[in-house]
């Protein structure tokens, strides 16, 4: 140790630096993924309490929510189907204009007009979902009650088309991820033989560029189920099971912020709610992890 | 393909579906540059002749509260909670990412925390908000707080300070590294004095973006930190009022959309601002990598 010290100071801090740096970086990174796992565990032990209460295909298929009956009735089915109306009418809508324009970005548009829209979809995407909630509000909702002779206009239909605003910035860039990947020597081969850009596109880029642009739809579903209040402030919260786009609802993510604020600790609602949570965080986890793992092999496939 | 010859240029069936297409597309492509313009151009139309000395200096007022006054309560809240989450937040995931991108030996390793990394910013803010009421609220006894917010926004803005953060330490050129190294100082020095400054650009950017998602989400406060009405200055253990949780009570409660455009314009304002300087700061970045 005396010979290092003798040798050079920077040395030292070799010694003493870099181990600590090394420990304390390496324990900042598994705690912080770890809550990856917190939230996992913490949620599913949670809702594993309402084991006993009533059985999985009650909670998920028949009973209705009613949680101040006696006993409470604790089922979620008008939720996810709020949820899948919800989910349909944004992905309707979210892809053929999502796509559409990576298709613009990547394959038509003049370098000024590209450099113009990129920052334009990422302003979009920075909206919070509160302020969509709001102009939602105040824009499609006073347009239905005047288009559609209701008395109030919150429904499916307008949460639906303003999650599609939330998810379309995600489906355009990932599109055009996609579609940016295919080389363009394929492009230009294609049009050497005379045939027409659309030609080109439909028969040699789109197949190339299909698996990604369906990694980018894939994952705007899963953030579409998780959209929360920007759907909740549209869809008049109502617990009925709806029958139409024009109906009200209530969302899984708005069925668990309404109500967990108010739900009693230890409850069957309370865990209820977790065990809606734990659906929730199921469906997105595994959507999430398969498309990662099959993104190596989804984007080969463009090379 | 070229044996189909009706696809070819001159062909008028070939020419007209070549028209439509370019014609959808640029439908398509203005409706991506409208809609972001439209959104914000109409909430600050409105929103500006809000928008006057009270209103942001002075607390709610009237009754249903709200009605009148300001929403100076709910800027200290959002500046309160947001600053405890990048407190926690910050040295967390640049630690992290220094940890991936210098120290870490096993490609698999990286790979594997890369992945986890990723799936925890798939999350969606609910479930952060979920924990965060059943674990810090309840279970830790922090009660409805900014502690309890301000953690619950970092465990939100960590996986994408570290993504950030992690891919500007990876653009630093190699050799730049390894010229270093071979010169015999020490890997902690290489780090902050070589890596760091070059990568900062790319660490800020992710931080701003974090921190301006973090601003604007109002579940994972809305069960953790947020009250309708707050007298006192926000301190850690008590309940505050933010931004996004001011505008979704008085849409919800049809309080004031006069004053609910003022907030929005307000939150928006900001958040414009904060992703402004982030573009800004990655173009530069970009440019000084190539």
């Amino acid at each position: 140790m005396a010979q290092v010290m003798a040798q050079d100071v920077r040395q030292l801090s070799r010694m003493t630096l870099d181990p600590l740096m090394w420990t304390a970086s390496l324990a900042a990174l598994l705690l912080g993924v770890s809550t990856l796992f917190l939230i996992i565990i913490y949620v599913l032990y949670q809702a594993s309490g309402l084991i006993g209460e009533i059985s999985l295909g009650a909670f998920l298929f028949s009973e209705a929510w009613v949680p101040l009956a006696e006993p409470p009735r604790l089922g979620i089915m008008h939720a996810w189907m709020s949820t899948l109306y919800v989910t349909a009418i944004s992905l309707l809508v979210a892809v053929p204009l999502g796509v559409g324009i990576a298709l613009f970005t990547a394959e038509l548009a003049p370098p000024a007009a590209r450099a113009v829209l990129q920052p334009c979809l990422e302003v979009l995407a920075g909206i919070p979902s509160v302020v969509y909630g709001f102009f939602g509000f105040v824009t499609l909702v006073v347009w239905f009650e005047a288009w559609f002779d209701m008395t109030t206009g919150v429904s499916i239909l307008a949460a639906g088309l303003i999650v599609a605003i939330t998810v379309t910035p995600f489906i355009a860039s990932t599109a055009t991820e996609a579609l940016d990947a295919v080389s363009a020597g394929d492009r230009e081969a294609g049009l050497s033989l005379g045939v027409t850009r659309f030609y080109t596109i439909r028969r040699i880029v789109l197949p190339r560029a299909m698996p990604g642009i369906f990694a980018g739809v894939v994952l705007g579903f899963a953030r579409a189920i998780g959209e929360t209040l920007a759907a909740l402030m549209l869809i008049g919260n109502s617990v009925a099971i709806p029958g139409s786009v024009l109906d009200r609802g209530q969302t899984l993510t708005g069925l668990v912020a309404t109500e967990l604020g108010e739900a009693a600790v230890g409850t069957p609602k309370y865990h209820a709610l977790f065990a809606a949570s734990a659906v929730l965080m199921v469906l997105i986890l595994l959507i999430n992890v398969g498309i990662l793992l099959a993104k190596k092999r989804l984007l080969r496939h463009g090379f | 393909m070229a044996s189909n010859p009706q696809w070819r240029l001159h062909q008028p069936r070939a020419l007209l579906a070549e028209r439509l297409f370019v014609a959808g597309a640029w439908i398509a492509g203005s409706m991506g540059f409208l809609l972001p313009v439209a959104i914000i151009g109409y909430l600050l139309v409105n929103g500006i002749g809000v928008l006057s000395w009270e209103f942001i200096s002075a607390p709610p007022r009237g009754y249903p509260l709200g009605l009148h006054g300001g929403i100076l309560p709910a800027i200290q809240g959002s500046l309160a909670v947001t600053m405890v989450a990048l407190g926690v937040a910050f040295p967390l995931a640049v630690a992290s990412a220094i940890y991936l991108a210098e120290y870490a030996e096993h490609p698999r390793f990286v790979a594997i925390m890369q992945f986890l990394a990723e799936c925890l910013a798939a999350v969606p803010a609910l479930l952060f908000g979920v924990l965060g009421y059943g674990l810090l609220v309840v279970q830790f006894g922090l009660g409805i707080s900014a502690l309890a917010g301000g953690l619950t926004l970092a465990m939100m803005m960590y996986p994408v300070i570290l993504i950030g953060s992690h891919a500007a330490l990876q653009s630093v050129d190699r050799s730049l590294r390894e010229s270093a190294l071979a010169m015999g100082v020490s890997r902690a020095y290489v780090i902050r004095r070589a890596l760091l400054p070059r990568a900062w650009p790319g660490i800020i950017a992710a931080t701003v973006l974090a921190g301006s998602h973090a601003v604007g989400s109002a579940v994972p406060v809305l069960f953790t930190a947020a009250v309708v009405q707050t007298r006192s200055a926000p301190s850690l253990d008590s309940p505050v009022m933010t931004l996004p949780t001011h505008l979704f009570y008085l849409v919800s409660e049809a309080v004031s959309f006069e004053h609910a455009y003022g907030t929005a314009f307000v939150l928006l304002v900001c958040l414009l601002f904060a992703n402004t300087c982030a573009l800004v700061l990655r173009r530069r970045l970009r440019m000084r990598g190539e």
